[in-house]
This record gives C-alpha cells, sequence and structure tokens, in this order.
C-alpha cells in the first residue's frame, strides 16, 4: 500500500488527543469459477478497507471506509468523534495496547502467486475440464490467487504489518450420479499438486457411481482431513475461544488439566511456525503464542485476547479479532498432530464403516457439548473387512463432538493444510461409533 | 455517478464487448449493539466503489475498484475485458442474455423515519433498557440486542441505455438472553434470534418491534428452557411458528429453486438442486394447499426493489402453485435455458466488489384459511416450535434437519408443557407434501433474512419470506446426538 503512513498520521491528526487504532486492509484478488465444463464466472477485486477505532474516557466508537481523500478521512472522523461524545462511560473498557515486540513468523508472501493472471487460471481449470468432457465427466470449481496486506496501528505508537498471498484450488466432479472432490489451498501455487487433485477427484467420482442405501446409525467413521477438520474446528472454536469459556458456556469449563478427549488426539494453535501459518500478531497488535488447546486428550488451554485474559485472571495470547468482537478471540492457526499411517492404513484397519470425503452445511446444535449436524458429501463409501466395497447415499449426522473425540481410535500420519474458520494441518482420522440420524436420497 | 459510469459503457463499447456495465454503490451501515449491559459495539461503515460487468463474444468478465475517478473507471474496465478475453478459453456456447426493455427511472425504499437521522443516543437508551429488563432473570448470564440500519444508493448504466438510480433503505433489531447453569445453556430471542428481524424501511420498523415490552419475557423464558424437558423423539406432528417457517421456505424451497444451482452452475460450493427443469409443472413439491409466491415488488420484502441488477423490473411469480412446481427464481443468462423469454429479475450483487448471481427473491408461504388455534385443536400428539436456532440441509435441498429455540408439547389439541432443544428432519417433497393447514392472513407476517450467504467468493443476500403458522403430518422430530 502506497502512502499508508501519510495516511495513518493524517488519521491519527484527525483524532486529536482521542485514542485512535486503525486497521488497514487490503486485499488484490481474483477467481475463476467453472462449471460444465466451462468457465462460468471470471471476477477480481482490489480494495483497501480502513477501520478506526476510537477511545476516549471509556467510551468508545468504530468508523469504517473505503475511501482515503482528506475529505473522506474527515467527513469519517468527525462522523465518529461526534458518536463517541454520545455514550455512556464503560468502566470495563480496555485502553489501547501498547506496543509489544513481534514475532517475525514464516514469510508467507510469493509475488508469483500473487501476481498469476487469469489467462494461468483459464489453463488450469481448462486442464480439468478438457479430461472430463473426454471421460463424459462434469468438472466444476475454483481457481483462485491474490494476496492480502494487514497492518494494524494505533495512536500509541504501535504498527504491525503482514503480508501475505494465497492460492487456492477446489474441484468437484460428477460422473453421472457420482460425485468426487479435491481442494488445496496454499501461500505459494507452487505447492498445490493440481494433477494430484484432479485424478482424486475424477476417480472419486466414478468409484461413486450407483450408490446403495444404507440404514442410518452407529458407524465407525474414517474421516478424510477435510471432513475431520471440519468437526474439529467447531470443537476448538466453541471449546476454546476465550469468550465462551470466560462465560461458563464452554465444555472445557472446569475441566482444563483432565483427560476428557481420546489420548490420541494433540492440537496447538501454531500461526508462528507450525503446519498452519499465518498473521504472527492479532487484530489489536498483540504477539500472537503458540497455545497448546489438547495434548494427549488432556484439556489445557484456550485462547484469549487482552479481555478474556483480563476476565479469566490470565495473560492474553494474541488471538484477538477485531474490536469489539461478540465472539470473542478464537483459534484460527491450529494443527492436529498427526499419528502413524496413510489413509490406506485407517481404512484397512476398520472392519466395518463409513469413509467420508467431506462433511456438508454443518452446524452446531449445542455449544456445551459441541452437538452438531450436517451431510456427506462427495464421495462416501462403506468399509468392510479392511476394504472400500461399495459408495453410499449420504448421511445427515447429529453428534456430540465431545463424545466423539473420544472416540477417536486412529489418527493418520499425512497432515495437509485445510481452508475453514482459519488454516488447519491435519490428518485423517478415525472415530468410532458416530451417528447418522438419517439418510438422503443421492 | 452517471458521468463516471459513461466512462465503462464507453470503453466496453469501444472494445466490440456484446454487453457492459456498471454499478457504482455507496453504502452506509450503522451498527448501533450492547452486550451484558455495556456498549457491544457502534460502527458507522461506508463504501463507494464500482463493479463493470462485460461480456464479450459471449464470455464473461468482471472487475471492480474504488478510485473514483475516469482513469480508475478505464482501468477497472480494460480489466473486465482482459478477464472476459481468458473466459473465452473455456467455453461451449456463448452466453446471450434474455430481452429487457432500457429504462431511465429513480426509484427508493418508502420509509416513514430516515433512521441515519434518530440520534444514536436514542438507540442505545432502547438497547440499554431492554438490556436491563433481560437480565432482571437471575440466570440470564448474557445478553445482547443490537439495531442495524443499511443504505444503499446505486447508479446502474448498462450498454443497452439503461440509467438506473435506486436508493435501498433496510432497518434492523435482535435481542437474545442466554441463560446458563450448571453447563448448560439456552437462548431465547426477540423478534428472533440470527440478527434478529430486518424489513426495508426506515425507524418506523424498529418503533413497531417494542423492544422493551417483550425483554423481561425474553429473559424469562431463556430461564425457564433450563429446567425445561428435552423435547421428546419421535414421529409427531408439527407446527411451526416464528421466523422458523421463514428458515423452511428459504432452505428447501428458496435455495432449491434458484435456477443457476438447478443447471448445476453452484456445484461446486452450495451444490444443486432436486427441483430439476423437467419437472416444472409436473412436480407434486407439496400438498395442495401450499402456494410459494415470489414477489420483488412486496412491500418491506428485503429483495424489494425497482430493478434487479441485470436491470430487469420487478415482478411477481409463483415458485409452488397448489402444490405443483411452477417457477424457478431466474436471471437474463439462464432463463432461455426453460424457455423463458424473459427474466424474472433475481439477479442481486452483494456490495460494489461482487458480480451479480441468481439469487432468492421474497419468497412466501400464502395464507390459508385457518388459525393457529384450530391447528393446534386438530392435533392428538405433537409439538410446536418457534424461531430458529440450527439449519442443515444437503446439497440437493432434500434431507434437512432444523432446530429451534423453544418448543411445546401438544397433547389432545391442547398446547402445553414446554420444551428444550427441540429439532427436526425431513426430506422436502415429502415434508411439504404432509401440510395439511396454515392460519390465515391475520397472523401472516414478514421475517427478513438478512445475512444469506452463496457464490465464491461468497456473497450475502437479503431477502424476505412471509407465512402464518403451520401444521405438518409425521415429521421426525426430536433428533438428538
Amino acid at each position: 500500500m502506497k502512502n499508508i503512513e501519510t495516511v495513518l498520521k493524517k488519521i491519527f491528526k484527525l483524532a486529536g488527543r482521542v485514542q485512535c487504532e486503525v486497521l488497514v486492509d487490503h486485499k488484490d484478488w481474483a477467481l475463476t469459477r467453472f462449471a460444465d465444463n466451462v468457465i462460468s464466472q471470471n471476477v477480481a477485486s482490489n480494495a483497501v478497507n480502513y477501520s478506526v477505532r476510537l477511545l476516549d474516557d471509556g467510551r468508545s466508537a468504530k468508523v469504517s471506509f473505503n475511501q482515503d481523500s482528506d475529505e473522506a478521512l474527515k467527513k469519517a472522523l468527525c462522523s465518529g468523534l461526534e458518536i463517541l461524545k454520545k455514550q455512556k462511560k464503560d468502566p470495563a473498557l480496555l485502553p489501547l495496547p501498547k506496543t509489544r515486540p513481534l514475532p517475525a513468523g514464516q514469510n508467507l508472501y510469493f509475488k508469483e502467486t500473487a501476481a498469476l493472471e487469469p489467462a494461468w487460471r483459464a489453463e488450469r481449470a481448462g486442464e480439468l475440464a478438457r479430461a472430463c468432457k473426454r471421460a463424459g465427466q462434469v468438472a466444476c470449481g475454483t481457481v483462485e490467487n491474490g494476496s492480502t496486506e494487514l497492518i494494524v496501528a494505533n495512536s500509541l505508537g504501535l504498527l504491525a504489518r503482514y503480508r501475505d498471498s494465497s492460492a487456492a484450488y477446489s474441484v468437484t466432479v460428477r460422473d453421472r450420479d457420482g460425485f468426487g472432490w479435491a481442494e488445496r489451498t496454499a501461500f505459494d501455487a507452487d505447492d498445490i499438486p493440481f494433477a494430484e487433485l484432479n485424478e482424486t477427484a475424477r476417480r472419486k467420482a466414478a468409484a461413486s457411481r450407483n450408490p446403495k442405501e444404507a440404514k442410518p446409525g452407529r458407524y465407525t467413521v474414517v474421516l478424510e482431513p477435510q471432513a475431520a477438520s471440519d468437526l474439529l474446528a467447531y470443537l476448538c472454536v466453541y471449546g476454546f475461544g476465550g469468550q465462551l469459556y470466560a462465560d461458563g458456556r464452554s465444555f472445557a469449563c472446569g475441566k482444563l488439566g483432565k483427560q476428557v478427549l481420546s489420548p490420541l488426539l494433540t492440537i496447538e494453535d501454531n500461526a508462528l511456525d507450525g503446519g498452519a501459518p499465518g498473521l504472527p500478531f492479532d487484530f489489536e497488535g498483540q504477539p500472537r503464542s503458540r497455545v497448546t488447546l489438547i495434548e494427549g486428550g488432556v484439556l489445557k488451554s484456550p485462547v484469549h485476547d487482552r479481555k478474556t485474559a483480563k476476565k479469566c485472571k490470565t495473560a492474553s495470547t494474541g488471538h484477538a479479532l477485531p474490536q469489539p468482537s461478540y465472539m470473542g478471540p478464537i483459534p484460527l492457526n491450529l494443527s492436529v498432530k498427526p499419528g502413524r499411517g496413510t489413509l490406506a492404513d485407517l481404512i484397512k484397519g476398520t472392519e466395518r464403516g463409513v469413509l467420508v470425503t467431506q462433511f456438508h452445511y454443518t452446524n452446531l446444535l449445542k455449544a456445551q457439548t459441541v452437538e452438531m449436524t450436517g451431510m456427506t458429501r462427495n464421495g462416501t463409501f462403506m468399509i468392510e473387512n479392511g476394504r472400500v466395497t461399495h459408495p453410499v447415499k449420504n448421511f445427515r449426522f447429529t453428534q456430540n463432538m465431545v463424545e466423539a473425540f473420544k472416540n477417536l481410535s486412529a489418527v493418520g500420519g499425512d497432515a495437509v493444510p485445510v481452508g475453514g474458520w482459519g488454516l488447519m494441518s491435519c490428518p485423517p482420522m478415525r472415530l468410532d461409533n458416530f451417528n447418522f440420524s438419517s439418510s438422503t436420497k443421492f | 455517478m452517471f458521468k463516471l459510469a459513461s466512462k465503462a459503457i464507453e470503453i466496453a463499447g469501444k472494445h466490440g464487448a456484446d454487453f457492459g456495465d456498471i454499478r457504482i454503490v455507496e453504502a452506509r451501515t450503522q451498527t448501533v449493539a450492547m452486550k451484558n449491559g455495556e456498549l457491544g459495539g457502534l460502527d458507522d461503515q461506508t463504501t463507494l466503489g464500482y463493479g463493470v460487468r462485460v461480456l464479450y463474444k459471449g464470455a464473461w468478465g468482471f472487475a471492480s475498484g474504488s478510485v473514483m475517478t475516469e482513469r480508475g473507471v478505464a482501468d477497472t474496465a480494460l480489466k473486465a475485458i482482459a478477464i472476459a478475453k481468458a473466459s473465452r478459453l473455456l467455453m461451449a456456447v456463448p452466453v446471450r442474455l434474455a430481452p429487457e426493455p432500457a429504462y431511465t427511472d429513480i426509484w427508493q425504499t418508502p420509509f416513514l423515519k430516515d433512521p441515519f437521522l434518530v440520534p444514536v443516543e436514542d438507540k442505545l437508551a432502547i438497547l440499554s433498557r431492554a438490556d436491563a429488563l433481560m437480565r432482571k432473570s437471575k440466570k440470564v448470564r448474557v445478553t445482547s440486542s443490537e439495531m442495524n440500519f443499511f443504505r444503499e444508493h446505486q447508479w446502474h448504466m448498462t450498454t443497452e441505455g439503461s440509467r438506473i438510480e435506486q436508493v435501498l433503505l433496510h432497518s434492523g433489531a435482535s435481542m437474545t438472553a442466554t441463560a446458563v447453569e450448571n453447563g448448560q445453556s439456552q437462548l431465547r430471542g426477540y423478534p428472533c434470534s440470527h440478527g434478529g428481524q430486518t424489513l426495508s424501511g426506515g425507524w418506523e420498523i424498529i418503533e413497531a418491534m417494542n423492544l422493551e415490552d417483550h425483554a423481561q419475557r425474553v429473559g424469562e423464558e431463556a430461564a425457564a428452557l433450563l429446567s425445561a424437558p428435552v423435547c421428546p423423539a419421535g414421529t409427531r406432528d408439527l407446527i411451526i411458528s416464528g421466523n422458523q417457517m421463514a428458515l423452511q421456505i428459504h432452505e428447501s424451497v428458496g435455495h432449491a429453486s434458484e435456477l443457476d444451482r438447478v443447471l448445476g452452475y453452484e456445484e461446486s460450493y452450495a451444490g444443486s438442486s432436486f427441483a430439476t427443469t423437467e419437472k416444472l409443472g409436473k412436480f407434486r413439491y407439496g400438498s395442495p394447499i401450499v402456494n410459494i409466491v415470489a414477489d420483488a415488488t412486496l412491500p418491506g420484502g428485503l429483495a424489494t426493489a425497482g430493478y434487479d441488477d441485470d436491470g430487469v423490473k420487478a415482478q411477481r411469480w409463483h415458485i409452488v402453485k397448489e402444490g405443483v412446481l411452477s417457477g424457478y427464481m431466474t436471471n437474463r443468462e439462464f432463463c432461455g435455458r426453460i424457455g423463458q423469454k424473459r427474466s424474472w429479475g433475481c439477479s442481486r450483487a452483494d456490495g460494489y466488489s461482487n458480480i451479480p448471481i441468481t439469487r432468492i427473491c421474497n419468497l412466501s408461504l400464502m395464507p390459508g384459511s385457518s388459525s393457529t388455534a384450530e391447528l393446534v385443536a386438530g392435533i392428538k400428539d405433537g409439538v410446536m416450535m418457534e424461531n430458529n436456532v440450527s439449519w442443515s440441509i444437503d446439497q440437493k435441498r432434500l434431507n434437512f434437519q432444523f432446530g429451534c429455540e423453544i418448543g411445546w408439547l401438544i397433547k389432545n389439541g391442547k398446547k402445553g408443557r414446554m420444551v428444550k432443544n427441540p429439532t427436526y428432519q425431513g426430506i422436502t417433497p415429502e415434508f411439504w407434501g404432509s401440510c395439511d393447514a396454515i392460519a390465515g392472513p391475520a397472523e401472516w407476517r414478514l421475517w427478513g433474512v438478512a445475512n444469506c450467504g452463496k457464490g465464491q467468493p461468497g456473497q450475502r443476500a437479503m431477502m424476505c419470506h412471509g407465512s402464518s403458522p403451520a401444521r405438518f403430518r409425521k415429521v421426525k422430530i426430536g433428533v438428538h446426538g
């Protein structure tokens, strides 16, 4: 971002004696979407957004805008200052934080990835679409790339800057009534194995044709990384988010240090040097810490921002979302400790169960036990005597996740990065006694 | 603004585009929130920018920008053309848009009182009083209340000659109380949770909600739910009321009838639909009393506007007529695929930076001739459920599960004990087929959905669903994990 320091100075000057925090978010990004073996949407966006929080003697207000002319800045700040005057004092409101040393984090910006052109995205989509067309299959998906820059600054002198590039490839292949899916997200487009993902989605679509009906009920499930991460994200956000913990609404309340989940489960939030890296500071410019949430099934620690840390009489772990936040701090860079063996090994060790590629439309039913529902999607298969025997029609699950991860019986050795609430490095897993409450027609 | 917009139209024309348009959008959103008796947030957000869409030799390109100069607009238009040229690398049949007359018009949401002119301290005072009333119940641990106001000023210009200026205004509010005891929590909201109730219009919408009149009850019901029995599992009759009916319509009819989904263009993300085109005019979607109508002209509707983002004038049509699938949500690109000569006008974009896609219009279950009292009287063993807390549906919109805030058992025609964690599951056409009574016009009301997500990149859209309480027979109820 050009001239950002100048814009920040102008904002602080307009704020005058009032404490002022600025988040600047610049996203330059493009996405090519394809369906029915052709490009269906092809878009690009370049946007800078400013969010300014003003604090004065227990009062706060926020203004957000995307125009940074002198006139626009003056209008926005005057409006914010006017709103600020008209409030009651909040004695619990924290003043802005001072500068603290920040960890360097990893280099996650690759300029070649940020600069990839629409022709490159069209070619990636074309490779799959042409192969599918030849085979009587239908390709759908997205190819995207771009860059993000985030700045957190405040009038006490804090200035934290972060930049990354991103690329993502997601494909769904339909083969008559069969569906297959594969996806990978990366900071460097060279880390995306396009051919392997294409092969996986196409093979899975062909293998899932003519699915048979299977009775809902309790099954052992082998979850591919995307499916496992979908459930674990809820478990970690609703179990280890500092606000829910402070409110007494998390299953971890009163159970820290206790064995609640399977001894095979270890998860940390680590934006710095883990398998799911990211922003090395939070949205108040505070350093992100590495936090072990679960170690060998023992509940260890929630993540905190300054507000929830104060309430829980502990230190912030540097997990603040943009303030004020209704949700409170949540873990966004989760790494699940891999176990041993491949997905094939997990299947081999399963006498009777269901292999799940992906879950769809998952949602929370009860926060305290992380009871959830959702559907299987894009490749659901029966496992009998250690091998995949046939595709089955999709199931709906209704399951308490605390119980589900007590019943974790195997963790695979190969973790892959999976997108979702944030980024998660997740291996495949096997859960016993998982509740499929109904099935659907396909 | 049209002078600035004309630069994009000039460039699209100069480069031989089949079609081009630009939407300049200035949006303002104000959120005022209380949480646990303290200020939860006071955010005033403004954005100004434009999106340029180009159809070049049958292929789409779209780019957005926010540099409000002729040079900025020109660069963005050229980027859209370059992207459209890349789209041609993977194209089968050129896109052709269904015809629509060119319009020069101004349209504005009708309202009585501009909510942005109501002082912030007045808004905070209402929320503060409501918050305190909710916390009168000692078991209530978390309270939140919020007001949201949204104004969008759009200037839409096309190479076909349309110049449409629209100002949309939405107002909404909500409050929720969460009671916590022994590791259990229960939530109750008014008018509903999930960001609350939003409609098109001004401050009069907030006044009509009378938040303070309901606050104490909301807190008390949240606390009472803690000791209520869990909704029992089994196959029972069901009455759906409150905003749950809106979610039922939204998920099992609204998304299922979006023609882009039906044709497979959403397969990679949200999925497709069981309501495929060969079923149009024949498929029994529900019982003969089920009439579901889309209406972009509906007063108060969040999808109500003069024109959609394809420049198509607002219309009203049936999606389900006397229980039969009778129409789809269409745009100018896809309506010809089902032999429709004109789009129904369902193309909408989220803000300036997104391309218009097919969205659910205001979609309502038409009232019947019954009443809630009569619905209850006709049940031997059943449950009444109100207000959604959880929703999930498969990618063809068949198998769904919903959870509600609160339920009441019905025994031998009488509404009885309160139950907590009520849920139900079903298969869309079987479920609507089991609808045997709908309350009448006196109980019909409009519910806003202000956060409908769709598309890649993800876009948010707003729409309303009108309904009165309805009765469904032999539903799978009380599914727990």
